[in-house]
């Protein structure tokens, strides 16, 4: 991976790789659940002040990765370094000095915000000052209401608040901005800018390929337990042999496998009736597309055209989308 | 974890706990309901009562009086001897004993007769019922067979018996009972709060699973110890039910059943993984306790059922709060069913600690 051959470039790069600029270190890790194999021995190195991001579909392993890392979940093999700590024998001194913030909210509904932000302070040495919490995630009027009569938004950036009583040094967010509408993830893009000016380590989950591309220093990209690419996200989608992706659909069946043979595709991949053609000159290949179109007698139904993303990134390499 | 960590977590859970009214409420209006019910609608102690009759005298004229005493509404009527029927009315089995003293039917021509009545004395309720009833008779007697309405006076005697009214009986088991509906709870709020996540969650903190445990419990105890002084200052104010013996006692007894009840709530909330199925079990185990254990009404324990009712902690509990608030028990009468408690509590909480998941 690059990140490695970076390092290995120069001495003094590949010291601080494994010196006081590592703060996660992730070794073979591996979790077994019965015959399925959740997690399939990953290595990967996180960099002080930098955000990390994980990008996979459901069940690709992202979530029971960062479970292992956070301490809820014990490895079936593989070695976790974080903040220079054994993060399975030494999990609470870890604990003590990071950030979570789970998928699910995981709030008291019987408590007010301000009694949430107060317990949860409790459980560290560490503490952060809650009247900049209350501030700074602007739920300074709603400090003395019940969780229970926040709405969805506010019970959002009051679970994140929780993951930053400790001033952790590291934030793992596990797809923080799920079923958030567009508007709510961007501003809550905003809040991650500012752990980011912070200098805070942020490792986050996200389906979103957008979200990765707009925050991410680092990607790396999972599948099936595996980390099948990592890289920074210009890196990855440079690292394609192709510029543009038409996406098309037909009204009958027709084999990807002759769309092969169309003008500038370097690689086709299907997936429920939608044909994704990955191009060099989308002209050409638009064109013989139509020309295509004639000589099969099935008519294109759709067709989409766009530059090439991280989405297509795990689309030539899995041959399926992100997102269902 | 330091000692400011705990407090906010007890505090933090009473706060929650306090707010869930339902949840604490509904446990005291059972208990306070059962008390109006049996105190005022259904009092066993204006039922009937068994009252002896010793004739020591053994004349025509004792006789007579005897007779009197048959066919009473409300009373059973029973001959003994004196000695006899003294140690039954101290044992509480008997509402009054009248003595027809020797020389009886010499002095009724005097003019100078007297009768001995007996009383149990602890039970204020049942005296006036008992004093009115013979009373009656004596006067009725006076009036149509002798003709003098001062022929036969009455000397009351009381005796300080073992006699426990009903109320003074149902009210320690509305404690022991209330404590249990509460504390098996826990087993709702350790599932609740891993369907919400909130154990997962606390998992990614350093908070130690003893930690939160420990906390919950002290959480549990201030709440029950609060409703446990609602129902007392209830039957004292209402029902004049007197706590006769030691505060500590109550207060250490209340302890020891909280401990007990939160370890079979916990067992059941680390097996169970849903709301319904921790609500079936509760119940499936609560009701059957509820009687087993004495509650409502003292069991006559078949022998084949003695090793279950025995082994019920909320038997132990009840025979220990009734051990301290009706006969001012001391560590001698105490020990056992504490020891019982702390088995449970011991055994419970070991294996709850073994099962206890974060998620």
């Amino acid at each position: 991976m690059s990140s490695v051959n970076e390092a290995a470039a120069s001495p003094a790069g590949l010291q601080a790789s494994l010196g006081l600029d590592t703060v996660l270190s992730v070794e073979g890790l591996t979790k077994r659940y019965d015959s399925l194999v959740a997690v399939d021995a990953i290595s990967l190195d996180v960099r002080r002040g930098e955000t990390f991001g994980m990008l996979g579909p459901n069940g690709a392993g992202k979530t029971t990765t960062l479970e292992m890392i956070e301490g809820l979940r014990t490895p079936d093999a593989g070695r976790i370094t974080l903040l220079g700590l054994d993060a399975v024998r030494q999990r609470r001194a870890v604990q003590e000095r990071i950030g979570v913030q789970l998928q699910s909210q995981a709030l008291w509904p019987d408590l007010t915000v301000e009694e949430t932000l107060q317990t949860f302070r409790a459980l560290f040495r560490r503490k952060g000052s809650l009247e900049e919490l209350l501030e700074r995630f602007s739920l300074m009027d709603k400090r003395r209401s019940l969780v229970r009569d926040l709405s969805g938004g506010q019970k959002q950036r009051l679970s994140v608040a929780t993951a930053l009583v400790n001033d952790p040094e590291v934030v793992f967010l596990d797809e923080p901005t799920t079923g958030l509408d567009p508007q709510a993830r961007h501003s809550f893009w905003d809040y991650i800018r500012d752990m980011q000016r912070e200098e805070k380590t942020v490792i986050v989950t996200t389906h979103y390929m957008e979200e990765a591309e707009a925050l991410c220093g680092r990607v790396a990209i999972m599948d099936q337990g595996r980390i099948i690419a990592l890289d920074t996200p210009r890196q990855l989608v440079r690292g394609l042999a192709f510029d543009n992706t038409v996406e098309c659909s037909f009204e009958g069946p027709v084999d990807g496998e002759r769309l092969l043979a169309l003008p500038a595709v370097r690689d086709v991949r299907s997936e429920n009736g939608a044909h994704f053609l990955f191009t060099n000159d989308v002209a050409a290949t638009v064109a013989g597309l139509l020309g295509f179109t004639d000589d099969s007698g099935q008519r294109v139904q759709s067709l989409q055209v766009r530059t090439a993303t991280l989405e297509d990134v795990f689309i030539s390499l899995t041959g399926r989308r992100l997102r269902d | 974890m330091n000692v400011g960590a705990f407090i906010q977590l007890v505090v933090t859970q009473a706060t929650m706990l306090r707010r869930n009214v339902g949840f604490w409420l509904s446990s005291i209006i059972m208990a306070v309901l059962s008390m109006a019910v049996f105190g005022w609608l259904f009092n066993p102690d204006t039922q009937a009562f068994e009252l002896a009759v010793v004739d020591e005298d053994r004349t025509e004229a004792s006789q007579a009086l005897v007779q009197a005493f048959d066919g009473l509404d409300n009373v059973e009527l029973i001959h003994g001897s004196q000695e006899d029927e003294l140690g039954a009315l101290e044992d509480g089995d008997r509402g009054a004993v009248v003595v027809v003293p020797p020389g009886f039917g010499d002095r009724l021509n005097e003019g100078t007769a007297s009768l001995l009545v007996y009383y149990d004395n602890s039970n204020p309720i049942r005296i006036g019922y008992v004093t009115s009833t013979v009373d009656a008779v004596v006067d009725n007697y006076n009036a149509s067979v002798v003709g003098e309405t001062v022929a036969v006076r009455v000397e009351r005697q009381a005796v300080d018996t073992e006699n426990v009214r009903f109320i003074d009986f149902l009210t320690p088991g509305m404690v022991g009972m209330t404590i249990m509906w509460v504390n098996l709870g826990v087993g709702f709020l350790l599932v609740t709060w891993r369907e919400q996540g909130i154990l997962r969650r606390l998992g990614v903190t350093p908070l130690s699973p003893g930690s939160l445990i420990a906390s919950q419990a002290m959480s549990f105890a201030l709440i029950s110890l609060t409703q446990t002084v609602i129902i007392l200052a209830m039957g004292r104010l209402v029902f004049d039910v007197e706590v006769a013996g030691s505060y500590l006692w109550l207060a250490l007894t209340v302890l020891l059943g909280v401990l007990a009840m939160l370890s079979v709530g916990y067992i059941i909330g680390s097996l169970l993984k849903t709301v319904t199925s921790v609500n079936a079990v509760v119940n499936l185990v609560a009701f059957p306790m509820i009687f087993l254990g004495g509650s409502y009404f003292p069991l006559d324990t078949p022998p084949a059922m003695a090793p279950l009712v025995n082994a019920i902690p909320l038997t132990h509990l009840n025979d220990a709060l009734r051990e301290v608030v009706n006969h001012s028990g001391s560590l001698g009468d105490l020990w056992l069913s504490w020891a019982v408690l702390g088995a449970w509590i011991v055994g419970g909480f070991a294996l709850s600690m073994r099962l206890f998941r974060w998620q």
